[in-house]
């Protein structure tokens, strides 16, 4: 198989696993109009990978990665899980963590079976794990041979690809704007990229308090077009 | 300065009562008000200290015994002087089975140029109980040092019989973040994090979902289930006594509803000891009828969230 294209697909926006389901608090954002235009779009998307994904999903990726090269066991595998789980407070962020990461890992499954990725999913379903899509997604890129800096910058690709789609429908912001945001933003995400495996340890989820009480504040919002 | 506060707490007699506790300089150790007024006990933990200064470090260990009830408070709001080096905190807490620990201290109030960590290891049974806050503000705002703090960092690791069950981890840097906008402070001064965790968290979730229903204009705020036996609410502000007082406020309706579990569970095992005696004596399987006692009205809990000064949007 081609590393590059499976890639690519399996980090395809409309990839069937229910990513743009998701809008991990930013409906938050736009209801309370703190993000009402291009600018604050871009401002939002800003922050959030460098000081909200680079500490938690993309270092998640980054921890489960590390597993995979050194042949962890399931104990570790497990260990990570329950620590991902742990630092994900607001349940409706935890909760598109482990639903993703159950319809990427059947799919993909499906695609080409992973023994890693197969007992990763088991664990889940017979509820020993929780689930994380950020791991889910590691394991199987790895066993595909994509490149570790090629798989984490499609990950903060999609995540940004997300975040302006989402602002594209709700803000609304024009698609030229979010396009632009998305190509503007490419040096960020090699930077973060490249500081990716300095990241000290003790920062690993790291928590931006306004973003995480606008994704609790999600779950009261009076009109939800999301489900996080 | 090193420095270390120990505290221990057992039940005897129907009553939480200290046993063995140990503090040094600058801290003292002492009962809240009269010591045997309540069947938990309160203790405070003041110094003499004007506040922390570079290269503190303090240690406070925390031991509730089995069935043990204690409160612990704070004198005033927690100073961090400017700082070279940085100072740290360490507190470890072991909550006993059926023990129950509320302690929601002061603000931190980080002044220019200081560097702080606090680290927090809890430890609980089975079936203990916590209510924990922790407020931090961004400085001392009139003196017009707001955010000119150099590092403030926070890491709460709660585990239930060994096993993790929450993390917090907040790092405060303001030169490298931009702290005051979007994501961080938003405009805000002030910002609190409240932990509850009790088997029954769930229970008091659904209670939060029908009390804390009206937004205030002066706090933003947000609550969740985050596992199985942990609610959190997390809250932005403008008032350091504001989001004291909220917090006081919310673990005072923790700790009333915890109560209420715990009678509930003794009352439950009150009338299947009787029925059990009973079936011994007629030999015949008698329907169990579970007493509750009376809870309290939901406009009294309503009431009691409302906070003195706070306006609402």
């Amino acid at each position: 198989m081609n590393p590059l294209l499976t890639l690519m697909q399996i980090n395809d926006s409309v990839f069937p696993i229910g990513g743009f389901t998701h809008s991990y608090g930013l409906e938050t954002y736009i209801n309370k109009e703190i993000v009402h235009d291009a600018k604050t779009a871009k401002e939002y998307a800003q922050t959030l990978l460098e000081h909200s994904f680079y500490y938690n999903d993309a270092a998640f990726f980054h921890k489960a990665w590390q597993l995979c090269e050194s042949r962890a066991t399931r104990k570790k595998i497990a260990e990570l899980d329950a620590l991902i789980t742990a630092f994900k407070a607001p349940y409706e962020i935890r909760d598109a963590s482990k639903k993703l990461g159950i319809r990427f890992l059947k799919l993909t499954e499906k695609l080409k079976p992973v023994k890693r990725c197969s007992a990763y999913l088991k664990a889940i379903n017979a509820q020993e794990q929780h689930g994380h899509y950020a791991m889910a997604f590691a394991m199987f890129a790895h066993a595909q041979e994509i490149s570790y800096s090629d798989a984490l910058s499609a990950f903060y690709y999609n995540s940004l690809n997300g975040i302006m789609t989402n602002c594209a429908k709700l803000v609304p912001i024009s698609q030229m704007d979010a396009q632009q945001i998305l190509f503007k933003l490419q040096p960020l995400i090699n930077k973060l990229v490249g500081l990716q495996p300095e990241l000290d340890d003790d920062l690993i989820g790291n928590c931006c308090i306004a973003q995480d009480i606008r994704c609790m504040q999600h779950e009261k919002l009076y009109t939800r077009i999301y489900i996080s | 300065m090193d420095s270390k506060i120990v505290l221990n707490v057992a039940k005897e007699d129907g009553r939480s009562r200290l046993k063995e506790s140990y503090h040094n300089a600058p801290y003292k150790l002492t009962h809240y008000g009269a010591a045997g007024l309540t069947n938990h006990l309160e203790m405070i933990i003041m110094s003499a200290s004007p506040g922390i200064m570079d290269t503190d470090y303090l240690h406070i260990d925390v031991h509730v015994k089995k069935d043990a009830q204690l409160k612990l408070f704070t004198q005033s709001f927690n100073k961090l002087h400017p700082m070279k080096t940085g100072a740290r905190q360490h507190t470890d807490v072991h909550v006993g089975a059926g023990g129950l620990f509320h302690y929601i201290p002061h603000p931190v109030t980080p002044f220019k140029d200081s560097i702080f960590k606090a680290s927090n290891h809890i430890h609980l049974a089975e079936d203990a109980v916590l209510m924990w806050g922790d407020i931090i503000s961004v400085g001392r705002i009139h003196m017009k040092e707001a955010f000119e703090f150099d590092s403030l960092h926070t890491q709460t690791k709660i585990f239930r019989q060994g096993k993790l069950s929450f993390i917090d981890n907040q790092l405060l840097r303001p030169k490298s973040q931009p702290i005051q906008k979007m994501l961080f402070f938003e405009g805000y001064t002030h910002q609190a994090t409240f932990v509850f965790s009790a088997l029954f968290a769930q229970e008091l979730k659904y209670e939060l979902d029908e009390i804390l229903t009206v937004e205030y204009n002066d706090i933003s705020y947000g609550f969740t289930q985050a596992s199985k036996d942990v609610v959190i609410l997390r809250a932005l502000g403008t008032d350091g006594e504001l989001l004291y007082d909220f917090l006081h406020m919310l673990g005072q309706l923790c700790w009333d509803f915890t109560q209420h579990k715990f009678s509930e569970r003794k009352e439950d095992t009150a009338v299947e000891a009787i029925t059990e005696d009973e079936k011994s004596k007629t030999g015949e399987i008698t329907v169990i009828e579970h007493r509750k006692p009376r809870r309290k009205s939901k406009r009294e809990l309503v009431d009691a969230v409302v906070v003195e000064g706070t306006n609402y949007a």
